[in-house]
């Protein structure tokens, strides 16, 4: 067991943890942050990412040792328990979502993309919107409501154009 | 499935890393992004005793050295993406960059990983095996140098040995600007290439001066095609728009592995159908200056 400390969603917390345990279990299952899905545990699916000092990450391709002294934030931060945030929004008024399980992983992938688009104030076409998305899988085929919700959101923060 | 248990240890320096490979053998992996290792260890692919965590090292750079340009282990993926060296020198391996994994992964995944777990479908070692790239590993008894034919001895198989690191990875730079084309073909845009292609060369006055060709698919390390090359060198650069018999001489020697994806003989065909298209690829970008 080795000791480590985490500051996840700005929760400062000290835990032991066995080095085999993956950030994707230690964020459910000590943190009780259940918005951290696990859809493959190799990297193929997308629906475990969360930022990891700001940056995105497969929480199930890193060990929870890996991060001591690190920043997490998941989803549960991202638009608060309302869901908040424009791409949350948007997701809403797209249609992004169906059954909902990769919705956190998707939601922790496109942020930073929506916020960088937003930052070069440059609204993406499809093919870069899917490129962004391509690391995550929802198995309810959703993804043009998806592209749609993310073109909202960064049209909306560019002020290219209200939100259909 | 969660993997099997292991000891971690960070890593405070090379010498560190190096004393802790030593130590622990064959039993020890070096740590960085994660991206294949942790994935083969969820599933017990991989069952490493050791994991020397290697992210605080400073092996992150890219800087010219000389006539090559020397790559740090540590560089991430995406960083390819917005180097000047590597756009200016390399455009080859830019768009073979590209295609690696998705967002996310090139965000996290390391040059060291990717060469040493030596996927036979990963990017980077066809770009390493394009350009003979030299592999720079590293252990207590001192510095290797290995020429990319030599590092990739098959499937997730490297010349390196118990206790060895990989470094650094050096491409010559060279000698007028290089026009090329990378062409990959995946189930989904960014997974495992069922195979792909590559193309490097150096013109003058029309004529192809130098040029490098290979794959991956073909076989279980990525392979050049050494007879390909040498019917295409020397000539103008409109045959690169018509080199099908060329291509079906090189492609008739190969015997590509048949798996749950693509049959042997449909592997050997889309190996054939990419170079065609890279290469005409090329020999427009050539005669456009782009």
């Amino acid at each position: 067991m080795i000791e480590i400390t985490l500051v996840v969603n700005g929760d400062r917390r000290s835990l032991r943890v066995e080095a085999r345990r993956l950030l994707a279990d230690v964020l459910r299952e000590e943190f009780d942050l259940a918005g951290v899905h696990i859809g493959c545990a190799q990297g193929s699916c997308g629906c475990c990412t969360v930022h990891v000092d700001g940056v995105p990450r497969l929480s199930c391709l890193t060990f929870a040792v890996q991060c001591d002294g690190k920043s997490v934030r998941t989803v549960e931060d991202i638009g608060g328990p309302a869901a908040e945030h424009a791409l949350q929004q948007a997701f809403r008024r797209a249609h992004a979502l169906q059954c909902g399980y990769c919705t956190p992983g998707f939601i922790m992938t496109l942020a930073p993309f929506v916020e960088a688009m937003a930052t070069e104030n440059r609204l993406p076409d499809e093919n870069e919107i899917r490129d962004a998305m391509s690391g995550n899988i929802c198995r309810c085929t959703g993804y043009q409501g998806i592209v749609e919700a993310v073109r909202q959101a960064i049209a909306e923060r560019i002020g290219t154009g209200a939100p259909a | 499935m969660r993997p099997a248990p292991f000891a971690y240890h960070r890593a405070t320096s090379l010498e560190h890393a190096l004393a802790l490979l030593a130590e622990h053998g064959e039993d020890g992996r070096p740590l960085a992004g994660g991206q294949s290792l942790v994935a083969m260890m969820n599933l017990r692919l991989a069952r490493p005793r050791h994991l020397v965590d290697i992210n605080d090292l400073p092996l992150e750079g890219i800087e010219q050295v000389g006539d090559v340009i020397r790559i740090g282990a540590l560089v991430r993926h995406e960083r390819y993406l917005r180097d000047d060296l590597v756009a200016r020198y390399f455009p080859v391996i830019r768009e073979g960059v590209a295609c690696i994994g998705h967002p996310t992964i090139r965000r996290n995944g390391t040059t060291g990983g990717s060469l040493s777990h030596a996927d036979p479908s990963a990017e980077l070692p066809l770009l390493a095996r394009l350009h003979d790239a030299t592999i720079v590993a590293a252990s207590l008894r001192g510095t290797r140098r290995i020429a990319s034919a030599d590092f990739f001895r098959g499937a997730y198989e490297t010349a390196l040995e118990p206790g060895e690191m990989l470094t650094h990875v050096e491409f010559t730079l060279p000698n007028s600007r290089p026009f090329g084309a990378f062409l990959e073909m995946s189930e989904r845009r960014g997974d495992f290439a069922i195979a792909a292609v590559a193309v490097v060369m150096e013109e003058e006055a029309g004529t192809i001066r130098k040029i490098a060709i290979a794959c991956s698919g073909a076989s279980q390390i990525p392979i050049r095609a050494p007879g390909l090359e040498a019917a295409l060198a020397g000539q103008s650069v409109t045959a690169l728009a018509v080199a099908g018999s060329a291509i079906d001489a090189f492609t008739a020697t190969l015997a590509p592995p048949g798996d749950i994806v693509a049959t042997s003989d449909h592997r050997r065909r889309l190996i054939a159908a990419l170079l065609a298209r890279a290469l005409a690829s090329a020999g427009e970008r050539t005669r456009e200056g782009r």
